[in-house]
């Protein structure tokens, strides 16, 4: 099976310092390679600083590269090509209560990507956002709704619907379910697993909770400082950690199951 | 004895034409020494309820009990002035959002020195500055801030989360509270970073025998913690017990589908599949259900449940449901 995102060599470093003789170079993001097939996903752990939100900013093409290049499908993908991109990356943010526009309507909200990257007319694109709201559990009648007339939960939803309404291959959850309510936050998990096994989606998942990684990820990535300190099976890496950063975060969460 | 005693809480808010019941009759007891969680999802009311104990609520709120003792003292017959000062003696709180706290104009050292408890100083004026400045390096000490040369002189900005909420804890203990009320300190913080937190909370609790009312919004990250936990649903009583009663045989269907729906707490169930969990949400303060406030969501609710249920104790474990879940097990 060919996988669906390739991402080979990719690195991104940033400049600081005005005057020549200070200027440093900062390495956000050592070099990484790494695939996703469909239907599968990814999770990225690390700490603050780790480059995981750096990485997620470079897949979705927020930020231009350093080196490297990331292929969907065998086709590259270049930056500044957002017509191509965006249809097929989509990005989750950990708040959605600030991502999305206060003074559009939800339905205004999700008609923004339809008209960038479609052309299809209007009662067309009424229609798909009818389907994709059903889609992630919500109402025809929310499409008039503004943002701040729903709950943190449905709010989440109609993020996960400006993300799914282009039929995207690759979704980025940056922390997208840390925010939200234990029962929610189970709700949110079926949704997302119900539409992978329908749409086959692959979804890069950057979390700090071990249970959810264990429960919804097939593979691991762990971040420390920009590299890449371990990378394989879920449940092999949550089984035998081998670096010290793993054990350590593993010990900072599994540790108060074994003792129950 | 109890430390603190509250039978019956009811919080209104007042607004224009009729009052909304926010927190409906809640009942907390405290004991000495003990760690007690306050579980409950975001709009449950657990917030508003330790604002209560610490009086703080303004006028728009007004706060009734049946009971509300402090040691033996019923708080609800004081003043507001000997109110303030029996509990700010003995009762510290600490936020969530540490760095949105502090003042992030003045330095950790200036600010410390003004939580330094400065009646129990001796000497004369001109020894009391030296005196605070000492307290506040040993509060720090503390809370297991070593540097603190580096610390008394830094902003907030300058500090990481971890480090704002430990200056937090020790700005709560100048006093030397008898009860610690911790509201969501671990919020948006690094799981290495939050057990960090909690193991200072918890020896804290070990050296000082100080009581301690953790409040958190998901019940697998206290579990480990606390002894007992006290359950809230959207203002209304659930549960309460100890923490192997809560975690292993709850006796309501919220707190069943609590336990249930976490992934960490159910790592039998293959990967992937689907998670048990509630339909809906929880319900905004002007469209609350009658009766139980779970019934629209709950998977057991029948005729009955339009009427409030009252709390059952079986053995110390306690539960507001009229369909409990004891006979399952």
């Amino acid at each position: 099976m060919t996988s669906l995102l390739e991402v080979s060599n990719l690195s991104k470093s940033y400049h600081v310092g005005g005057f020549p003789f200070k200027r440093r170079v900062i390495n956000a993001l050592e070099p990484i390679s790494f695939e996703v097939p469909a239907h599968k996903t990814l999770a990225i752990v690390g700490e603050t600083g780790s480059g995981k939100s750096t990485l997620a900013k470079l897949l979705v093409g927020a930020e231009k590269p350093t080196t490297g290049k990331v292929k969907l499908n065998g086709q590259t993908l270049n930056h500044g090509n957002f017509k191509q991109r965006c249809q097929h990356i989509r990005m989750i943010f950990q708040d959605s209560g600030t991502t999305l526009n206060p003074s559009l309507t939800i339905s205004q909200l999700l008609d923004e990507p339809l008209l960038l990257n479609t052309d299809l007319d209007e009662n067309q694109r009424a229609l798909l956002i009818r389907e994709t709201l059903q889609k992630v559990g919500l109402l025809a009648d929310h499409m008039n709704f503004y943002p701040h007339m729903l709950s943190g939960g449905q709010k989440q939803r109609v993020s996960l619907a400006r993300a799914i309404i282009l039929k995207p291959q690759v979704i980025i959850l940056d922390e997208a379910l840390a925010a939200l309510d234990p029962s929610l936050r189970s709700q949110m998990i079926n949704l997302l697993l119900d539409l992978q096994q329908q749409m086959g989606l692959a979804f890069v998942l950057i979390s700090h909770n071990l249970g959810i990684i264990r429960h919804f990820t097939d593979y691991m990535m762990v971040m420390s400082k920009g590299q890449v300190v371990e990378m394989g099976n879920t449940l092999d890496i949550l089984k035998k950690p081998q670096h010290k950063y793993t054990k350590k975060l593993i010990m900072s969460q599994h540790f108060q199951l074994l003792n129950r | 004895m109890n430390l603190l005693d509250v039978r019956n809480l009811s919080i209104k808010l007042l607004t224009g034409e009729k009052a909304i019941l926010a927190v409906d009759r809640v009942s907390l007891t405290m004991k000495e020494g003990e760690v007690r969680g306050l579980v409950g999802e975001s709009g449950s009311g657990k917030s508003l309820l330790a604002q209560a104990i610490m009086g703080v609520l303004d006028d728009k709120w007004q706060v009734d009990a049946d009971r509300f003792h402090w040691r033996g003292n019923d708080l609800m017959r004081l003043s507001p002035e000997e109110r303030k000062s029996v509990i700010a003696k003995d009762v510290a709180m600490i936020f969530q959002e540490p760095m949105a706290c502090l003042d992030p104009t003045t330095t950790i050292g200036e600010q410390l020195a003004e939580a330094v408890y400065s009646e129990e100083f001796t000497g004369f004026f001109w020894q009391k500055h030296q005196q605070r400045q000492l307290a506040a390096i040993n509060l720090l000490h503390k809370v297991g801030i070593k540097n603190h040369q580096k610390c008394l002189k830094s902003y907030p900005h300058q500090l990481t989360d971890a480090l704002c909420q430990r200056v937090m804890i020790a700005m709560a203990l100048a006093r030397k509270p008898l009860l610690l009320i911790a509201d969501e300190p671990t919020a948006a913080m690094e799981s290495t970073n939050q057990g960090q937190i909690f193991r200072l909370l918890a020896s804290l609790n070990q050296l000082k025998n100080m009581s301690i009312l953790l409040i958190s919004h998901d019940l697998e990250n206290v579990t480990h913690w606390t002894n007992t936990i006290t359950v809230m649903y959207s203002g209304q009583f659930v549960e309460a017990g100890t923490t192997e009663q809560i975690f292993n045989c709850p006796y309501h269907p919220y707190t069943r589908a609590l336990v249930d729906s976490s992934p960490k707490a159910n790592m039998h169930i293959p990967v992937k599949s689907r998670l048990m969990t509630l339909p809906g949400s929880i319900p905004i303060l002007q469209h609350l259900p009658i009766g139980c406030r779970l019934g629209p969501r709950c998977p057991k609710a029948q005729r009955a449940c339009v009427k409030a249920p009252k709390v059952k104790n079986y053995h110390g474990h306690q539960v507001s449901c009229h369909y409990s879940l004891k006979d399952n097990y």
